[in-house]
């Protein structure tokens, strides 16, 4: 049989969506046959390890993530630069890589003055 | 491509940026065991260092064509829009060393450089990729200087005024970036120029240049796109607005000047007659109209002097729209003469505020009062600052304002907007020497309202800003040749 | 009529530049404006996208590289946006534009 080169992109796409929905499936029956649904205040309560609940689960997180998101925000958009530079890194001059290398010293630089900063220690 | 070249070019920009490196690894290595004072004269000591290297540089790099393919240009508003951006920057972080209380100090200076690489990239930038990168550099390190003071709420919210209003701008000016480079097909000045030129008038053009200047109005802090300069001049911290006010604008408008002018110089209009012809020349007329007009009128109902400087701001800026218009014609000698001679008087003036504010006086007019018997010095120079500003001569700021009145009615007599707009400045002129009295009335006649009120003692740093812009501005005012001679 | 592709993606980024200003001059949340501005900027890189790749087909990729630079800025305008709507935070513990008005006159 001589498949199409591109028949296995097919195939994995067809297991990528059945793969999730056999264990949605599952889970479902499993659901209506062993696990009857019993509500009660105690269920519904507001998980809280080990002491009484307190107050309504919708709380506001504190704004100490943000500061996380910011960094991997900063590393994240890097890779947009690094991609097209390494695709064409072997047409490119030793000016450019230098010019790289000189991107991601100032980014790493930033990263040195977080951590020395304390802006990495969780509070 | 010869990335040597390049890293010439940018002989500046790299010594701004290595200064900002080494002021923050000097602070992060040495300064923790040292006292704040230390920390922030050190950090002044290393920016001041790198911004002598920047000037150094910028003249190394001379004046040559296109370097790179095209991407930035070394021509004579290059060379002196970067020594005028990098002398404002000096003085400004001399005026820190001076005055500022800062938590961080040598965060602060690093951004402060950081900002002035941005100017000096504007000033060289001859792409649109390459302008508005530079702009969002020094966009976004305003922003962050203008909300450095964490503990006033003031600060903060300035600061966010200013962003929202600076992102949407950006936002602006990126569309209609996005629109020039599907008319033309490049990104290149030159190349838009030409094609500009090949293809006339067009609907999406139109489009395309209203949103171009709805970023540059809000840039030079034109009306109706004002809204938030006199909040940030009111809120964020005095050194913060005394940058904002000066190298900002000269930076802007050197880039725009740069952007109408070789870039969309095809699609300009005529302002000279009353006809006139479409184009962005009548637009820019109209902001120049409304902002002196807004700026004059509401600076009258000013008691704020912070507040009163931002209205003032936007009335230049008027007559900086008018050296805009002209500079197609009578060359970029009277707008870069005008900004430049106009960031000196500012900063000055936000150097006698920063004095006043650290002897612990609010930002009411009425707190000037008496300031000629609290400290002679910063009651003269302040009066030389304001006179400029009002455009007394034989101060530099009436030269200024003489050149491109001089240059606006030269284009076409009384026959057209330019003429009419600058009548119009000549009048309002009047108006603004009203408002620039009452405070000089407050600093130099009105007795003290305490007749026990301390003298205000006047930091060394300070005193070097304060006595080097006021001899500069009367220098510049009686030899103008010195500056227009560059063009 | 008929539309050609060029011209349907330069409608739809109209479409969505006028949502995003909607968008930041209607709200009074701080982060719904910095959405809007983002929704703003967004429109602005298909637009460099739809041109180039609509336009000479050996032109080379000067409208990619314009947009993947202005991602990048997009991306720090949105990290200072956060730091300012912080600080705000700070100071008046919400971050509703209407009570921002301590400047004003």
């Amino acid at each position: 049989m001589n498949a199409h080169p591109y028949a296995f992109l097919a195939l994995f796409g067809a297991v990528a969506v059945a793969f999730p929905l056999i264990l949605l499936a599952v889970a479902r029956l499993w659901f209506r046959f062993f696990q009857p649904p019993k509500p009660s205040l105690d269920k519904g309560a507001v998980y809280e390890c080990g002491i009484a609940p307190s107050g309504d689960s919708w709380i506001q997180f504190k704004a100490h993530y943000y500061l996380y998101a910011i960094l991997f925000l900063i590393f994240d958009v890097e890779v947009l630069f690094l991609l097209p530079f390494a695709v064409a890194f072997t047409t490119l001059p030793g000016g450019a890589l230098v010019a790289m290398l000189v991107f991601l010293l100032l980014l790493a630089e930033g990263l040195v003055w977080a951590w020395h900063r304390g802006h990495l220690e969780w509070k | 491509m010869n990335y040597l070249e390049l890293l010439r070019a940018l002989l500046p920009e790299t010594a701004l940026v290595v200064g900002a490196l080494l002021a923050l690894t000097f602070d992060l290595s040495f300064g923790v065991r040292q006292s704040r004072e230390t920390r922030l004269h050190a950090a002044v000591i290393i920016g001041t260092l790198a911004v002598v290297a920047a000037m150094f540089g910028a003249l190394s790099a001379g004046v040559a064509d296109a370097v790179f393919g095209g991407v930035l240009v070394l021509d004579e508003l290059t060379l002196a829009s970067r020594l005028g951006v990098l002398m404002l920057a000096w003085l400004t972080l001399t005026l820190t060393g001076g005055t500022a209380r800062l938590r961080h100090p040598a965060e602060f200076v690093a951004i402060v450089l950081f900002a002035t690489a941005g100017f000096t990239l504007m000033a060289a930038a001859q792409q649109l990729l390459v302008a508005f990168l530079a702009l969002e550099l020094a966009s976004l390190s305003l922003y962050i200087l203008a909300g450095f003071d964490k503990s006033r709420p003031e600060s903060a919210e300035a600061a966010l005024k200013y962003f929202l209003f600076g992102g949407m701008s950006a936002a602006f000016l990126l569309f209609g970036f996005s629109l020039i480079y599907g008319l033309t097909g490049s990104i290149e000045l030159p190349q838009i120029a030409h094609q500009l030129a090949r293809q006339g008038q067009s609907p999406l053009l139109s489009l395309a240049l209203v949103m171009v200047l709805v970023a540059f109005g809000f840039k030079a802090a034109a009306a109706p796109f004002h809204l938030w300069a006199p909040d940030v001049y009111e809120g964020a911290p005095v050194v913060s607005s005394a940058l904002i006010a000066s190298a900002s604008k000269l930076a802007g408008f050197t880039l725009f000047v740069r952007l109408l002018w070789p870039g969309f110089g095809p699609a300009a209009g005529s302002v000279a007659t009353a006809a006139g012809s479409p184009g962005w020349l009548p637009l820019v007329a109209c902001l120049s109209a409304a902002s002196l007009l807004l700026g004059n009128f509401a600076a009258l109902a000013q008691s704020n002097v912070r507040r009163l400087l931002a209205y003032s701001a936007i009335a230049h800026a008027g007559v900086m729209l008018l050296g805009v218009i002209v500079a197609g014609d009578a060359g970029l000698g009277p707008l870069f003469y005008y900004v430049f001679t106009y960031g000196l008087a500012t900063i000055g003036a936000f150097a006698v505020i920063a004095v006043v504010e650290r002897a612990g006086c609010c930002q009411k007019i009425t707190d000037l009062a008496g300031l000629h018997r609290r400290s002679p010095l910063l009651a003269g120079c302040f009066a030389v600052y304001l006179l400029s500003l009002a455009g007394i001569p034989p101060l530099a700021g009436f030269f200024g304002k003489f050149t491109v009145f001089a240059a606006a009615l030269n284009l076409g007599g009384l026959a057209g907007p330019a003429g009419w707009l600058a009548l119009l400045a000549i009048a309002l002129s009047a108006v603004a020497l009203y408002y620039y009295l009452v405070m000089l009335k407050q600093a130099l006649v009105v007795a003290p309202a305490d007749p026990a009120s301390a003298p205000v003692p006047v930091p060394a740093d300070a005193a070097i800003v304060l006595v080097f812009t006021a001899l500069l501005l009367v220098l510049l005012g009686l030899f103008p040749s010195v500056v227009l001679r560059i063009f | 009529m008929t539309l050609d592709p060029l011209q349907l993606c330069l409608l739809f980024s109209s479409a969505l530049f006028c949502v995003g200003l909607v968008g930041a001059l209607a709200r009074s949340s701080t982060i719904l404006v910095l959405l809007g501005v983002e929704l703003m900027l967004n429109a602005a890189n298909i637009n460099f996208i739809a041109f180039w790749r609509y336009g000479p087909p050996t032109a080379p990729a000067t409208g990619v590289m314009f947009v993947i630079f202005s991602i990048a800025v997009a991306a720090a305008e949105a990290a200072v946006g956060l730091a300012l709507i912080i600080a705000v935070y700070r100071h008046q513990k919400n971050i509703r534009l209407q009570e921002a008005s301590r400047l004003k006159g």
